[in-house]
């Protein structure tokens, strides 16, 4: 395989080399230096080039009115790309459309267009613009802003989200023409209060939805459920709203927003708009032990590619998954661009716990071509106008086809060359995607689903929705019939049948208690306190007890604090300021309990159980029943045990401290694979390289899961834990028929459980590197899950349930195909975490459960 | 698949929010339906939307007293003065007048609230008739609302307690919800919310209806006691589980309630009207603190003479300790505003030679007085300097204890120690103003040469 790569990869840098010879200098003088480090010709394993595309033009439509016409081409724009005309006609003949276009072909002027026009005509007329962020609100208003003065303020246009002053409100309740907002300020701040928006909803004539795509999983069902409530609010005020959406290149754009919309809508995806040339690499950290697997970190060389295009004056946008990698990067890069005395920082970060005023000026500086390069999460990859960069590497795979395409886009937004890298990490995933590059070029994206009647959350808004207007008998939300789930909020207190229609009858806000986001709404202040108090950002409770809890390294803006202490009750965390050259990983265990399954694939005689000690084969045909998948509710508690210090540039592990912090507790649906005991049993691999295949078998399982549903890993978790006692008749018929030996195990093994593993005796650790100790006990008939991270589960374990022998045969196929020995990050983990033997016997495993 | 029973029994959207009984404990007979109209002898009145109960009273206090003209002006005054105006002359009719007070299903505010008690009051034949329109159910908010709006119409002039940023967006936002009956227009609004924490706060920290009732409203001349009065935070569980069928007894108490708050927010305006009506009250006959209160509301509704006289009474008739400062540093500001900056100096003096805590806002005045208008350059350098020395020290010594450091990032964790200390930001401006006056000061007083003298000696 490593051969046609090479092969591959030297063939298309040749190709590369063609094309015109200024433009493309700088990229090919970097694509040089890679191709000179790439020796075995394994670390580029595609060079894709991309030729400029021309723009196609179209004239204004005939009713686009003569001065908005005028105003458009003062700004410079003669005429529109065809595919805005396109779309500016279908909003024109009152279709709901979704606009699909990739970044920066000009699809603000799509909705724009019919919507100024409809209200220059019109002056009564309202349309309200959602966008995910409050950042991208703003970003619209500067441009609305601009055509506003250019047409001598003949409109109102203002944001209204958390940060609107509130004796600012009542005036731009009255006076907005376009209201920008957020779905989660609709939910809050509007419809709850919708008699103080009447002059919105009598008039209102559009629904502006932006970057559609990010709509979906959990913030997908909830948003389809806000705009439930929100049309349910305008048919009150007698008017029924045309939607205008906009999309990134998803695979479904259609169906998600007619999910979402739950109204027909029209697919317009051509795109008239130029592009510059751009060049697609692929870069595999090189080998540094094959037998290991092991590969240079990807973090360390996604900063040197970095700097290789920085040092040639080119601006980049590095991308990292995740907060702490983001800080890691902007330390390496800062150290390598260290900052000339009263000159700003050329190298920023960029993140969610920034805080607003930081992050404009940053946005500011890129467009000014100040800030030279930006390392950021995926807060822009959204359509935040930073200007055109000349360069992306996203370190590590963004996680979907969807998503790299968009931070890719960030590079030569209009027309000249660029570049954009993706840096594979060791992960089963990323090495998938960079072995394959036909499977990333050739495949469409990834579709979006959303699951708007999970329980959890079609209750919860149906609350909001009694909140806001009583719940008449013939009303529905999408398919479902709401009387039933009305009856049983009025059973538990919320909601009061008068004549036919259920009322709201308790005295909490409801909206308050529902975010869109996340679990829940709370998130923990950071406050600096090496001088006077400063508070330097925020976090979200999920990732508050992975980042902020007493003794993190909290990194910020580069800087490393050290979190003094937290605050759990008051939602705060003290940090000082430290300069420590080692970062802190925290240490989460899990616990799974079923409460109900669903379904379990039929569980045969058990008569068949082979010897002990024999040795199977090819073929097993002597373990009918290796194992047992179901999928069904489940209770997921987690909790943050402990952390590691890890040496920064090394990784090496130096040190680790336990943590009291309080567990969290969710319902959720898994889907789980049950090992039975003879089968465990029939493995000639001791039990610490038993328990090691496991780790390694979940391992790969849940990236092959990620695979298949498309998904993004955050959406789904992963845990082992012992199969339950079960009294519930399916189990307990399994277990009638148990051999001896096999009760004589299930006694004897809680004794080999650690003792100071005790006190959290019914937890097991999430990942195998998190086993705080080499003896941990071994599970007796281990239930592997793969849960919804996501309380009510978001739909992802039927299908998994049903795409059980797939999912298997795939994960077999991953750890078999993998070069290394004995187990490497891209299979089943680093094999210095695991038993000498464990990808053996994870292939094993998988063996049984394929036959 | 699961059974849809265990599904839904383990949904947190199903949970109470509370450990309340989404059942009450005890559930009315059918036959008791007509219970509640004659435990609150209230009657079934209908109109087109529907019906509804009905209760009238009559009581012959509080009394009414004719408005005070200078009161009204007074309490009538925003910041508009087109609308101010307006204002005033609907006030001149008392006939006009209406008192609401609404129960409400929560303060939460928003869509989801109701007003299922609406109770209002006027004066009639010298004393107060009180009206209480009541919803047995949802369905029968169209009728109650219809009613008020009758009422509205004939009494356009509303006086409330803290109905105008709570009751009466309530009910203008039920009012549009019915999308049939139009929200009636006010002539006037005048909500005593704000005259009464202004007046009273200072000496009753909380004033709450109630807590003025008992305090300031001479609760025996009165006529009713608030003994066995329903507690707010109940009202809305109570009407929660009178609709899920439980027994009308507790709305009994919510009525009475809601009565008493109506007669006690007439009886406020009586003893409002009267404390701004009169110029110069006896000695002994008002509270030290109250004139202070009712001195700086006088200043905020642009009264600047009478809010001085005010303030010179205050300090008369006895303020405590801590509050004397501050009176007489207004004082001293009245003095100034008014021109009479010999009386100011000589206050500034008092302060300075009575409280370290004051002399920093003090000193600073001083220097001002004697660079501007006694035009002695030297004194005004002394007291600027003093200033910045006070000014620092204090800052000194709140660096010393740790709240001055972690106040803000530890709250409740030190005892606060902040009395004497203005906010950082504020500090920093003031020091910069002192710095940069001293070096003015002292140029001008080097070029006249003449020697600087030691401080004078305050003490």
């Amino acid at each position: 395989m490593s051969e046609s790569l090479a092969v591959r990869s030297a063939r298309e840098s040749v190709a590369v080399a063609i094309p015109d010879a200024l433009a493309l200098s700088a990229v090919r003088d970097v694509l040089d230096v890679f191709v000179a480090r790439d020796r075995d010709g394994e670390m580029l394993t595609a060079v894709r080039h991309f030729p400029a595309r021309e723009a196609q033009w179209a004239e204004f439509p005939a009713w686009v009115r003569a001065d908005l016409r005028a105003v458009y081409q003062a700004k410079g724009i003669r005429r529109p790309y065809t595919h805005q005309a396109a779309a500016a006609e279908a909003v024109h003949t009152g279709k709901n459309v979704v606009i699909v276009t990739p970044t920066a072909s000009g699809k603000t002027l799509c909705y724009n267009l019919p919507v100024l026009n409809e209200i220059l005509e019109k002056p009564d007329s309202r349309a309200l613009y959602l966008f995910p962020t409050k950042a991208l609100a703003q970003d619209q208003l500067a441009e609305l802003h601009d055509l506003n003065v250019r047409l001598d303020d003949r409109f109102g246009v203002f944001t209204y989200d958390g940060d609107t002053a509130s004796d600012a409100r009542k005036a731009i309740r009255e006076k907005s023409h376009i209201v920008l907002t957020n779905p989660d300020m609709l939910h809050t701040g509007i419809l709850p209060h919708h008699t103080k928006w009447t002059r919105l909803f009598e008039n209102l004539r559009y629904i502006v939805i932006d970057e559609l795509h990010t709509y979906r999983g959990v913030f997908g069902s909830h948003l389809c459920n806000v705009l439930r409530r929100l049309k349910r609010i305008a048919n009150f005020y007698g008017r029924d709203p045309q939607f205008i959406c906009c999309s990134a290149t998803i695979g479904n754009p259609g169906e998600l927003a007619t999910r979402l919309l739950e109204e027909e809508v029209e697919v317009l995806n051509a795109n008239g708009a130029p592009a510059g040339e751009k060049t697609f690499v692929f870069y595999n950290p090189p080998v540094v032990n094959r037998a290991l697997g092991i590969r240079r970190s990807y973090i360390n060389e996604s900063s040197r590619v970095a700097q290789e295009f920085l040092k040639r004056e080119m601006q980049t946008m590095v991308f990292a998954n995740s907060r702490l990698h983001t800080e890691l990067l902007l330390t390496y890069l800062q150290q390598a661009n260290p900052h000339t005395l009263g000159k700003p920082d050329t190298i920023r970060g960029y993140r969610g716990g920034y805080l607003p005023g930081e992050r404009r000026e940053i946005e500011r500086g890129l467009r000014e071509g100040r800030i030279r390069g930006v390392v950021s999460t995926s807060a822009l990859e959204l359509g935040i106008d930073v200007g055109s960069l000349d360069t992306v590497v996203m370190a590590g795979y963004p996680g979907t086809i969807a998503g790299t395409w968009q931070r890719a886009g960030r590079a030569g937004r209009r027309s000249g060359s660029s570049c954009a890298v993706l840096v594979a990490s060791s992960a089963p995933l990323d090495q998938y995607i960079v072995r394959h590059p036909d499977y990333f070029f050739g495949n469409t994206p990834e579709q979006a689903f959303i699951q708007p009647d999970n329980l959890e959350i079609l209750l919860n808004h149906l609350k909001c929705a009694a909140f806001e207007l009583p719940i008449t008998p013939e009303e529905r939300f999408g398919d479902v019939d709401l009387p039933d789930l009305c009856a049983r909020l009025a059973e538990a207190g919320f909601l009061h049948r008068a004549g036919e229609n259920y009322h709201w009858t308790h005295e909490a806000y409801p909206a308050d208690t529902v975010s869109l986001r996340s679990v829940t709404s709370d998130n923990f202040v950071i406050i600096d306190i090496t001088g006077l108090p400063n508070v330097i950002g925020e976090v979200d409770f999920p990732s508050a007890l992975t980042s902020v809890h007493e003794k993190a390294i909290y990194m910020h803006g580069g800087t490393q604090f050290h979190v003094e202490h937290l605050d759990f009750k008051e939602r705060k965390a003290y940090v000082k300021k430290v300069d420590v050259d080692y970062y802190t990983d925290a240490i989460r265990y899990t616990q799974v309990r079923i409460l109900e399954a669903a379904a379990t694939s039929p569980v045969g005689a058990r008569h068949a159980a082979p010897r002990l000690g024999e040795v199977p084969t090819s073929t097993s045909a002597l373990i009918p029943n290796a194992s047992s998948h179901s999928h069904g509710d489940v209770l997921v508690r987690s909790q943050v045990i402990g952390f590691k210090k890890i040496k920064l540039f090394t990784n090496e592990n130096i040190g680790d401290g336990r943590l009291e912090l309080p567990e969290n507790e969710m319902h959720t649906t898994a889907y789980w694979i049950t090992l039975e005991r003879p089968m465990l049993d029939s493995l000639l691999f001791s039990v610490s390289e038993r328990q090691s295949g496991m780790f390694g078998l979940l391992h790969a399982l849940e990236s092959v899961a990620t695979l298949l549903l498309m998904c993004d890993c955050r959406d789904l978790g992963t845990a082992i834990g012992e199969r339950p006692p079960a009294p519930n008749s399916e189990s307990a018929t399994s277990t009638d028929n148990a051999s001896p030996d096999f009760v004589g195990a299930q006694h004897a093994a809680p004794q080999l459980g650690t003792p100071e593993l005790s006190t959290i005796d019914e937890f097991a650790p999430t990942r195998l590197r998190d086993v705080t100790s080499s003896n941990t006990k071994e599970f007796f008939e281990p239930n592997l899950y793969l849960f919804d991270a996501y309380p009510g589960g978001i739909g992802f374990s039927e299908p998994l349930f049903r795409a059980h022998q797939l999912l298997v045969r795939q994960t077999r196929e991953l750890i078999a195909a993998c070069a290394c020995e004995q187990g490497c990050p891209s299979c089943v983990g680093p094999a210095g975490d695991l038993a000498p033997r464990a990808k053996e016997a994870a292939l094993a495993i998988l063996n049984r459960l394929c036959a | 698949m699961a059974a849809p029973a265990d599904k839904f029994s383990r949904l947190s959207a199903l949970r109470p929010t509370r450990n309340l009984p989404a059942r009450p404990a005890a559930l009315r007979e059918p036959c008791e339906e007509d219970t509640l109209a004659r435990l609150l002898g209230a009657s079934v009145r209908r109109n087109r939307f529907g019906e509804h109960l009905a209760v009238s009273n009559w009581y012959s206090s509080p009394e009414f007293s004719a408005p005070s003209a200078v009161a009204l002006e007074i309490l009538s005054r925003t910041r508009d003065e087109v609308q101010s105006g307006r204002t005033r002359d609907a006030l001149s009719d008392p006939e006009k007048w209406l008192f609401l007070d609404t129960e409400t299903t929560g303060l939460a505010g928003g869509t989801g609230t109701y007003a299922f008690l609406i109770g209002l009051a006027w004066w009639d034949a010298g004393g107060l008739q009180v009206e209480q329109f009541f919803m047995r159910d949802f369905a029968e908010e169209h009728s109650i609302l219809c009613e008020l709006a009758a009422r509205v119409a004939e009494r356009p002039v509303l006086v409330t307690y803290n109905g105008k940023t709570f009751d009466w967006p309530l009910l203008h936002s039920r009012f549009t919800m019915t999308r049939s009956i139009a929200p009636p227009k006010l002539a006037a609004h005048l909500d005593l919310l704000h005259p009464a924490r202004a007046v009273w706060k200072l000496r009753l920290g909380s004033v709450r209806l109630s807590d003025l009732e008992r305090h300031v409203l001479d609760p025996i001349s009165l006529g009713w006691s608030r003994d066995d009065d329903t507690t707010s935070a109940d009202i809305p569980q109570f009407y929660f589980d009178y609709l899920r069928g439980g027994p009308p007894e507790p709305l009994l108490g919510i009525a009475k309630h809601n009565q008493m708050d109506l007669r006690g927010l007439a009886a406020l305006y009586c003893k409002l009207n009267h404390l701004i009506g009169t110029e110069l009250p006896e000695h002994g006959s008002v509270d030290g603190r109250d004139l202070f209160g009712l001195s700086r509301y006088l200043q905020r509704r642009g009264h600047g003479a009478r809010a001085q006289t005010a303030c010179t009474q205050a300090l008369d008739f006895g303020l405590p300790h801590e509050v004397r400062p501050q009176a007489r540093r207004e004082l001293a500001l009245h003095a100034k505003r008014s021109g009479e900056h010999a009386r100011a100096a000589e206050l500034w003096h008092e302060i300075v030679a009575g409280d370290p805590a004051e002399g920093v806002y003090a000193c600073e005045q001083l220097a001002i007085h004697y660079e501007r208008r006694v035009k002695d350059d030297v004194r005004a350098l002394e007291f600027a300097q003093l200033a910045l020395a006070e000014l620092r020290k204090a800052r000194w010594l709140s660096s010393r204890t740790p709240a001055g450091h972690y106040a803000g990032a530890f709250p409740g964790a030190f005892p606060s120690t902040r009395s004497l200390r203005t906010s950082p930001a504020k500090e920093s401006r003031l020091e910069k103003s002192l710095l940069h006056r001293i070096a003015r000061l002292e140029q001008r007083c080097a070029q006249t040469s003449t020697p600087p003298r030691p401080l004078l000696d305050l003490r």
